[in-house]
């Protein structure tokens, strides 16, 4: 018998959610469920017994099945207000399997078949367009098998639908979120803390709020289970109704910081300043509060958003860093200009798609080793390009600049169509999952892990790069070449290799940076040549040649300054990345009026390059 | 004291040998060898001989086949008319490359907004057509036209509703085409006097000054891609219709503009050979050769250099003016980072320090490009146009490492080889 597939569900608008909610979802995800409801029984009876023995924490939110089923049951009630209470009652047991069921309930998924409640998503069909179902176990969402082991499929004439009405659609969908706050994962529990003050506010939480406000161990979600029991307050009363009470919750909202309460406060605010009868001295009294408590949100978040724009761009900067390690290097040592950086820099990105594809990383399969064996990868893979550059072309092009400028430009051109071609305009190397989220310094400060490695990544490297040019014999040589290349060469020194060598150190730490940018921005084959390059050769003109310190000083200035002008607004201009781009190199341009060579200038033969 | 002794006596030798038919041994001293592009014209000339009849007349040949023959050839059914607008696009480039090549080749200033001064003239003449393009537009509360292609990307405010839209005050100058020809010298010139004297006065010198212009080509492109600067976004200037009156789709329109386009090249060719024959353009190259000495005889370098830089800004957006409406669109894309780096290629492919020579460069590598740019199924692979970036990056490396003089120094050899 041929079948096909007649529809997912019976609300077409709401097919995404089907989609998104798989049937194996429906299990607790932490505890394998199993395929005969029977043998499930037995085995939770002995885990319970177990966890009650250990005393130890794992599924503390399974509540018991025998109870949930015999609520599932209720929702076939005629009574509204029985069904609602099953609703409420499912809801509190906290069984992170029940979110599953009560989107199947919100979506009529659920039937009544031989007086038992079943899961039926799709609805099949055969060629004389008889409509049959494969039913489902409720909870478990294994489908159920008829006596020879087949898929039990029934007519829909022997099932009666479960339609939920509007309101108790959405009392489904705000119980999700009730049933979230009981949940052990601490990710889950804040966002149902979070979407239970989010307005009109689930005023059937207020309790559990509360409880938790006080007693989550983890600070984050006290603070939100605070914040929306607020908000929910917030709502409920009204100045008419209740001035002093309504207003000590706005107070408190400002004094929190609450950025989710900035909007209501606003939006209070605004009503009231409508309202032809404010003169009263509580609405007087209201409009100062609401404004002295969004004044308050305000500047904090002004000195969050100040702080966070300062990290990125300290990050942004150690990237640049990186890259202007390598050419000030070169430069100092070599008098080449090397316009192919940036395409080292992709290589290094690349390099790490390819590590990753090789450990077989991705978002649903991480594997966060890739990352560490990404770096040395990037690093060795741009050095050896570097090194082949520099023994094909940049060696017969010392002390000529602007001649080294044009031939690395054709390298760089080169490089990037070869790449192009092999991976195409665009690839997704996929962060790994410790670089993801961040941590909280203070409230609603989030420093992402990933820019944090990157400046960690970014000091080392210039650690490293400061021990091997003072403490080494590599260093001391690249040193004395720098100085005076004929002296150091009639002392022994094999300036040749030495080139070679500080080159392909310099490439690789750009591959480095390309490593490190893949966390915080997208690979393409020309990212080098549109966002680099030029960036890292103001650093370099700003910083000098001479120091170190000069372009790790002009890195992060430039850094920080491109990412604090960037979202700035005066009146209703914002800068904006273009004209903060364009207001650097005026800045560059005036810097340069005085110190022509730069911040560290260098002394000697290297100035008149 | 003494310097300005010595400088007195320098400028004295160098006014006389300068009346003295151009054999200024001083100045002459400063041409080291650094760059290797000794003119070898005197001595050629001294030796005669075939070679000498060939240097005097090839050029004239050129013009002739130029002025005439190509013309000649359409009109008689010979070539497209594609292909003499592609060539008087091409010629365009030329005069860019001229001017990059009197301020690179001959005073050793690396300039990379070429590019940019060339999208300013680009800019100028495409705002002149696009304000008398297009049959469609719509007429703003002044009575203005508002050009088709702005009125595409025309980015309202909150609560301007369309018909509020007004022809922005920095687009009607452009209205008329005497106006907009001298705007679109004056604007590139002034912006190359704005650069130049920045750079210049704090001597930023060489590679420095390289990366600060390429910056500003990058600032520049960002500018002219933002909707709401009003310049149409990275859409360009498009819906190009009428130039004076005249249909731009008419092929006499374009062998007009292909002519006016080659008259100009000829004439940028003349001014810049006669600068750099004087005693000005002798100072020029001294600046290339060794600035800090020139410094030292008394002379200003920077006024120097920032004369010939406004000029070559100037010539840039000629070049922009004549490019556009042979062209028929003009989008930011002419001043990319890479476009500026162009410019530089053609003139080092043909020979910098020799003006032919970036005409040479300009066309030649133009028309590689046009040739490698198609498809083409040689017997064993098959040519993609996505290779041309290979051939491009050959063509930079291998004019650096092998072949410093450029075409024009090849061109040189066989001729006193032929000797």
């Amino acid at each position: 018998m041929a079948f096909c597939v007649l529809r997912t569900s019976f609300y077409n608008s709401n097919r995404r959610d089907t989609k998104i909610l798989p049937v194996s979802y429906v299990g607790n995800p932490r505890c394998t469920p199993m395929p005969k409801v029977r043998i499930l029984f037995r085995i939770f009876a002995i885990s319970f017994s177990l966890q009650v023995l250990s005393g130890f924490f794992i599924c503390s939110a399974r509540a018991d099945d025998g109870f949930i089923r015999s609520e599932i049951h209720k929702l076939t009630s005629e009574n509204t207000a029985t069904r609602k209470d099953a609703v409420i009652a499912l809801a509190k047991t906290g069984d992170m399997r029940v979110e599953a069921i009560l989107q199947s309930y919100k979506l009529s998924e659920l039937y009544v078949w031989n007086e038992a409640v079943v899961l039926c998503k799709e609805i099949i069909e055969d060629e004389d367009f008889n409509e049959f179902c494969r039913v489902a176990d409720v909870l478990t969402g294994e489908p159920i098998l008829d006596a020879g082991g087949e898929p039990h499929e029934i007519p829909v004439e022997e099932l009666e639908e479960i339609s939920p009405s509007r309101a108790e659609r959405k009392l489904a969908n705000s119980a999700k979120f009730l049933l979230r706050l009981s949940s052990p994962d601490r990710d889950i529990r804040m966002s149902g803390a979070k979407k239970c003050g989010d307005p009109p506010g689930i005023i059937a939480s207020v309790r559990q709020l509360r409880e938790m406000s006080e007693n989550d161990p983890v600070k984050k979600i006290r603070y939100i289970a605070k914040e929306s029991l607020l908000l929910i307050r917030l709502n409920q009363t009204s100045v008419a109704s209740d001035p002093h009470a309504h207003l000590e919750v706005a107070r408190e909202l400002g004094n929190m910081k609450s950025m989710r309460g900035r909007p209501q406060l606003q939006k209070l605010f605004d009503a009231l300043m409508k309202t032809p009868n404010g003169a009263k001295p509580v609405y007087d009294d209201a409009r100062k509060t609401y404004k002295f408590s969004i004044d308050q949100i305000d500047g904090y978040q002004g000195f969050v958003g100040g702080v966070g724009n300062i990290f990125r761009g300290l990050s942004l900067g150690s990237v640049l860093i990186l890259m202007a390690l390598g050419l000030a290097i070169t430069f100092g040592l070599m008098g080449v200009i090397n316009m192919a950086h940036g395409e080292l820099m992709m290589i290094g990105a690349y390099a790490t798609f390819e590590v990753q594809r090789l450990f077989g990383h991705s978002p649903d399969n991480p594997s966060d080793l890739y990352y560490i064996a990404a770096l040395p990868a990037a690093f060795l893979t741009a050095a050896f390009v570097g090194y082949l550059i520099e023994v094909s072309v940049v060696r017969y092009l010392y002390r000529r600049p602007l001649e080294s400028l044009l031939a690395t430009w054709g390298i760089g051109l080169i490089l990037i169509q070869l790449v192009r071609i092999r991976y195409g305009d665009n690839i997704g190397v996929n962060a790994p999952t410790w670089a993801r989220g961040g941590v909280e310094i203070v409230q609603d400060l989030v420093l992402p892990y990933s820019r944090c490695f990157i400046i960690v990544l970014c000091g080392m490297c210039v650690l490293l790069i400061y021990y091997l040019m003072n403490y080494t014999k590599l260093g001391l040589r690249m040193r004395a070449t720098m100085q005076n290349r004929n002296m150091a060469r009639s002392v022994g020194v094999n300036t040749q290799r030495v080139d070679r060598y500080t080159f392909a150190f310099g490439a690789g730490i750009a591959g480095v940076a390309g490593c490190a940018w893949t966390l915080i921005g997208s690979v393409t084959p020309d990212m080098g040549q549109t966002n680099f390059i030029i960036d890292s050769f103001l650093v370099v003109v700003t910083g000098g040649v001479g120091e170190l310190i000069g372009v790790i000083c002009a890195g992060l200035g430039i850094g920080v300054l491109t990412k604090v002008v960037e979202p700035t607004q005066i009146g209703s201009f914002v800068v904006g990345a273009i004209w903060a781009k364009i207001l650097l190199l005026v800045v560059i341009v005036a810097f340069i009026q005085f110190k022509p060579a730069g911040l560290f200038a260098p002394k000697g033969r290297l100035s008149d390059i | 004291m003494r310097l300005k002794v010595g400088s007195v006596i320098f400028k004295k030798t160098a006014t006389a040998e300068s009346s003295n038919g151009g054999n200024a041994a001083r100045l002459q001293s400063f041409r080291t060898n650094g760059l290797g592009l000794k003119s070898q014209n005197a001595q050629v000339a001294a030796t005669g001989g075939w070679p000498i009849f060939v240097q005097r007349y090839v050029p004239w040949a050129l013009l002739f086949v130029g002025l005439v023959m190509i013309p000649l050839s359409y009109y008689t059914g010979l070539i497209a008319i594609g292909t003499v607008n592609m060539l008087g696009r091409y010629m365009a480039f030329a005069i860019v490359a001229v001017g990059l090549d009197l301020i690179w080749g001959y005073t050793g200033i690396l300039s990379l907004c070429q590019s940019f001064f060339f999208a300013l003239g680009g800019y100028a003449m495409g705002m002149y057509l696009a304000h008398h393009g297009g049959p469609e537009g719509i007429i703003d509360a002044n009575n203005w036209k508002i050009p088709a292609c702005l009125y595409v990307v025309y980015p309202y405010k909150v609560g301007e509703a369309p018909g509020d839209a007004l022809v922005p005050w920095f687009w009607k100058p452009f209205y008329t085409l005497p106006v907009t020809a001298l705007l679109g010298l004056l604007i590139p010139g002034l912006a190359a006097l704005v650069i130049g004297y920045v750079g210049f006065r704090s001597r930023v010198r060489g590679v420095y000054f390289a990366i600060l212009t390429q910056a500003i080509t990058v600032a520049g492109w960002l500018v002219f891609c933002m909707n709401n600067m009003k310049l149409c976004g990275t859409n360009g200037l498009t819906r190009f219709d009428r130039i004076a009156g005249f249909k731009l789709a008419n092929p006499s329109v374009k062998v007009s503009l292909y002519i006016l386009t080659l008259l100009s090249l000829v004439g940028v060719y003349a001014l810049c050979r006669y600068i750099v024959k004087s005693r000005l353009g002798r100072v020029l190259i001294a600046i290339r050769d060794d600035e800090t000495t020139l410094r030292f005889s008394g002379y200003k370098p920077y006024i120097y250099k920032l004369f010939a830089f406004v000029l070559a800004g100037m010539i840039a957006g000629l070049g922009g003016m004549l490019y556009a409406p042979q062209m028929g669109i003009f989008t930011p894309a002419n001043m990319e980072a890479s476009a500026s780096i162009l410019v530089v290629v053609w003139v080092a492919v043909g020979g910098r320090g020799a003006l032919s020579g970036a005409i040479l460069g300009a066309l030649a590598v133009n028309l590689l490009y046009n040739f490698f740019t198609s498809e083409k199924d040689f017997l064993l692979f098959v040519w993609k146009a996505e290779f041309w970036q290979f051939i491009l990056g050959g063509l930079f490396i291998g004019v650096v490492l092998l072949l410093p003089g450029g075409l024009i120094d090849l061109w040189r050899r066989l001729v006193r080889a032929a000797r």
